[in-house]
């Protein structure tokens, strides 16, 4: 009897589980395949340490996320014991009297005790602390959910305490067993389906931050338009988000309180997804202004824990709007800077040549040359800048580098590909690639880490591989005999800049120069590999308010900077400077402004 | 004869006219024609008053409603018909957007050449030559239009002043031309002409402009660039930190993100020069730049550069200017 009413509910309970899931494979399936499992090793060793040790969970909330690896942890260990009362109940097979069983239940009491431990915490934590990232209201699905997994510890715990047989012990098992079902029922429709999608999302997302392969014109790719062209790892970050709200914290446009919140991105992915609205555009789904708000700093992409990637969602977007014309006004100046002139400002290129003779810089060629310094629009125009150039010169000549740079270059490409002007990215790369391929170029150091990524992970897309450095980390390596300067003489602020911390995670390097060379460093909130964007990337350095409302973003960083107390910010990227250089000069403020190179230089010019 | 096509628009004469009749008189002292000025449109009369008082032999107003709204058809169509009947030598025009419009489909309906953008006449060898900008202003030609006339020449807005233009002891006669024009050949149907968002103040459009930055310390020290720019009848601007601050209003902000300005005369007090203000100032003639600074990459790009203290050198200039 008990067993046939069992074979009931548990029917139910998995059907209803399995009818939920159907729909959301379905919706997966359906969609332009953008599954890639390049790279295994990485993968592989991503889904021990982030999946298996929990480290992305703990890393940004070491409290709350042990509690959380707890409950992982349990939910592993039970996997067995679970499967064995089913089998039990369902008269498959009893092997609750094995003795090997007796032992794994008595195993099981350690796990048992933190799980209860680590979800009474949580629970406190949703309902009565409630940090802003978990949303403004207390949802009550996660109070069920925490009471369900506290029911079925303390049932666990109490099959010690009660005879078997027993209609206490009976009710006891029930409890237990249906806990199990309901909760089946309930949780693909739930953020707790991350339980089951997440070591596959995490699985599955791309090694490479900001990923975003090229569209092909030859197939007529334009980008994302409407909801149906969502590709399926897009749609299965969709249906992993576990609500925790990491991305909408760390994102530096909510931050400074506009209106993009990256977690929203994908919930309204989610629920678009499943209104079968598949030819509503993009645009709407989450509104044109919100799109262009995204300075794609990729803290979202790179704090989140269950694997979501949130730039192909954002730019792929922007890729539809500008495919039909609807980039904001401020990108249409600066794109037609790149189709006239090559280069953002609009420049002509006679201004370069004459820094390049100016700085008695040689022209390229493999046979003399080591490396080839690649100067960057910054490094090509804009003046303030050029004077960290001069001081990277400056050090390459004292410690014999053979350098030389090409005699024309273009922008990388980079405002271009953040902002979806992929035509304009295709054209700009492939007209570079075949210059530095002609020039015989084999390895690259640059003072501009927008371009360390484009050339580097971008211009591979095409086929093109070229080793390309960071200029703190190439003089780091340069000068690593210099002896260090014995006291601290300077207390400055490192501000890392998204492109070299985040996205090239080179953050011991500036850090290295400046203490070998006399810097105390106090560190502002946001660094290194998780640093608070200038506002400059994605386009938002030709919006002059970064696009509205809130504050600027610069204006939030530099106050930032400003509350270490150090007098000096020291600066490792050209647009970095230019924007907290501006909110700087907008508050009125008297702090320093030194670039590494600079700073480095300056410090070792003496003793050279 | 060399005739001048005006331009007007409601009766408003478009100022660059005068500079092409400035023009027009400069090429007049080469091949010694006689200069007619050609005014179309339906209010031709107002216009063509004004413009009688320059040195010419005569004003031709060419009333049709197929000029009114402008459009490509209905220009080419009267203006190739007038052309046959005064047969001039040279027609000459101002290098406005409505001029760059309509004039290559005119000499092309015509089969005949059309130099566009001069910027000053020239004699060569008892020939017109025409001096045009070529590679963005990298090098000048010369250009000696071929074959049969009349020779189309637009000249560019800027290259003569206005009041270059010769004024005659009498006013000139005007008369009316008739042309025909079949409205049904006119393909374009024009909606009323865009207006952009007015702008209170049009920066881009100013000869001289004095400009401050951080440099300048506080508001109340706005007043002295002030008296700088109305002593030199210069507009006032400003970059992002002190629109930033509501020093000035933000519609006086220069740079990448405000009004990208090309006058004769930058003067930059007290401006670092960060490239988003550069950008939106390289087109200026003459830049120049007092800033404490020495480093001031401000410095790079100015013509001329006085290192120290703006509050000493402004009112010694004001001073200069005035005297």
């Amino acid at each position: 009897m008990q067993t046939l009413a069992f074979w009931i509910l548990f029917l139910a309970g998995v059907g209803a589980f399995a009818a939920q899931v159907a729909t959301r494979v379905r919706l997966i399936a359906a969609a332009p395949n953008t599954f890639s499992t390049t790279d295994l090793p990485f993968r592989i060793n991503r889904f021990l340490v982030d999946v298996v040790l929990q480290r992305q969970t703990i890393r940004e909330r070491p409290a709350a996320g042990l509690m959380h690896a707890f409950v992982f942890w349990g939910f592993v260990a039970f996997a067995g014991y679970t499967s064995v009362e089913f089998l039990r109940g369902l008269g498959v097979v009893d092997l609750t009297h094995t003795s090997w069983f007796e032992a794994y239940r008595l195993a099981l009491v350690p796990f048992a005790s933190a799980v209860l431990l680590g979800i009474v915490y949580l629970l406190i934590r949703r309902a009565f602390v409630r940090p802003i990232a978990l949303g403004p209201k207390v949802s009550l699905e996660s109070v069920v959910i925490a009471l369900f997994i506290a029911t079925l510890m303390t049932t666990f715990l109490l099959t010690f305490r009660l005879e078997e047989d027993t209609t206490a012990e009976r009710v006891n098992w029930w409890t237990h067993m249906l806990v199990i079902l309901a909760f089946m029922a309930l949780i693909p429709a739930s953020k707790h389906f991350h339980l089951v999608l997440s070591p596959i999302t995490v699985f599955l997302k791309s090694p490479e931050l900001g990923n975003l392969p090229n569209l092909d014109f030859e197939k007529e790719q334009v980008g994302l338009e409407t909801v149906k062209d969502l590709g399926s790892k897009m749609r299965l970050d969709a249906f992993t988000c576990v609500e925790c709200g990491r991305c909408q914290v760390n994102c530096p446009a909510w931050g400074a309180g506009k209106e993009l919140n990256p977690k929203a991105i994908i919930l309204q992915t989610q629920d678009a997804l499943l209104a079968g609205t598949i030819d509503t555009k993009l645009g709407e789904v989450y509104s044109e202004k919100v799109l262009w708000q995204c300075t794609t700093c990729g803290a979202c992409e790179n704090q989140c824990p269950v694997g979501i990637e949130h730039l192909p969602i954002l730019i792929g977007s922007r890729r539809g709007l500008v495919s039909n014309g609807e980039a904001p006004e401020y990108l249409g100046a600066m794109y037609l800077n790149l189709e006239r002139r090559s280069n953002i400002w609009g420049l002509g290129y006679d201004q370069r040549t004459k820094f390049v003779q100016a700085a008695q810089l040689e022209i390229f060629d493999p046979v003399k040359h080591d490396v080839l310094v690649w100067l960057g629009c910054a490094g090509s125009f804009d003046a303030d800048f050029q004077k960290s150039l001069r001081s990277l010169f400056s050090i390459l000549r004292a410690k014999q580098v053979k350098f030389g740079v090409l005699a024309k270059e273009r922008c990388n490409g980079d405002p271009a590909k953040r902002t979806g002007n992929e035509y304009m990215f295709q054209e700009l790369a492939n007209g570079n690639i075949e210059d530095l391929k002609t020039a015989g170029v084999k390895k690259i150091v640059t003072s501009c880490p927008h371009c360390v990524k484009t050339i580097g992970a971008d211009y591979a897309k095409f086929g093109y591989r070229v080793e390309i450095t960071h200029s703190s980390v190439f003089v780091e390596e340069l000068l690593r005999s210099e002896p260090s300067l014995a006291a601290a003489r300077d207390t400055v602020t490192f501000h890392d800049p998204c492109y070299l911390g985040r996205y090239a995670g080179k953050t011991d390097e500036p850090r290295a120069l400046l203490t070998r060379f006399g810097a105390e460093i106090r560190e502002p909130v946001r660094n290194r590999d998780n640093p608070y964007c200038c506002g400059a990337g994605g386009g938002l350095l030709f919006a002059d308010k970064e696009e509205e409302p809130g504050s600027r973003i610069s204006d939030v960083r530099f106050k930032q900077l400003q509350d270490t107390g150090a007098g000096t910010v020291v600066t490792a990227c050209p647009f970095c400077s230019i924007m907290l250089k501006g909110a700087q000069a907008s508050a009125g403020a008297e702090t320093q402004f030194v670039d590494l190179m600079t700073f480095v230089d300056g410090r070792l010019q003496p003793r050279a | 004869m060399i005739l001048v096509i005006a331009e007007q628009r409601g009766g408003k004469l478009n100022r660059a006219t005068w500079e092409t009749v400035a023009g027009a008189q400069q090429l007049a002292g080469v091949t010694n024609a006689p200069i007619a000025i050609l005014v179309p449109g339906a209010s031709a009369g107002t216009v063509a008053g004004e413009l009688a008082s320059a040195q010419v032999k005569e004003v031709v107003t060419v009333e049709s409603p197929a000029l009114e709204p402008y459009t490509p058809d209905g220009f080419t169509a009267a203006f190739a018909a007038a052309i046959e009947q005064l047969s001039p030598a040279h027609v000459v025009l101002p290098h406005t957007y409505q001029t760059r419009d309509f004039a290559p489909k005119l000499a092309a309906r015509l089969d005949r050449a059309l130099v566009t953008d001069v910027t000053a006449v020239k004699s060569v060898a008892g020939d017109a030559a025409f001096v045009r900008p070529m590679f963005q202003g990298k090098l000048t030609a010369d250009v000696v239009p071929q074959g049969a006339g009349p020779h189309f020449v637009t000249f560019q807005i800027g290259a003569y002043r206005v009041d270059q233009a010769a004024k005659g002891a009498a006013a000139a006669p005007i008369r009316a031309l008739t042309v025909n024009v079949d409205a049904a050949a006119i393909r374009e149907k024009p909606e009323a002409p865009f207006q952009q968002a007015k702008q209170a103040v049009d920066l881009s459009q100013a000869e001289r402009i004095v400009s401050v930055g951080r440099g300048i310390k506080e508001q109340a020290n706005i007043e002295v660039a002030q008296k700088l720019a109305a002593a030199l009848g210069a507009e006032i601007a400003a970059s992002r930190p002190i629109c930033d601050a509501g020093w000035l209003p933000m519609e006086r902000q220069v740079g990448s993100s405000g009004q990208t300005v090309a006058p004769k005369l930058y003067l930059a007090l007290g401006i670092s020069g960060a490239i988003q203000h550069l950008v939106g100032m390289k087109g200026s003639n003459t830049v120049v730049a007092i800033n404490k600074d020495p480093d001031a990459p401000i410095f790079e790009i100015a013509d001329y550069g006085i290192v120290g203290d703006l509050f000493e050198i402004v009112p010694a200039i004001i001073e200069a200017v005035k005297g």
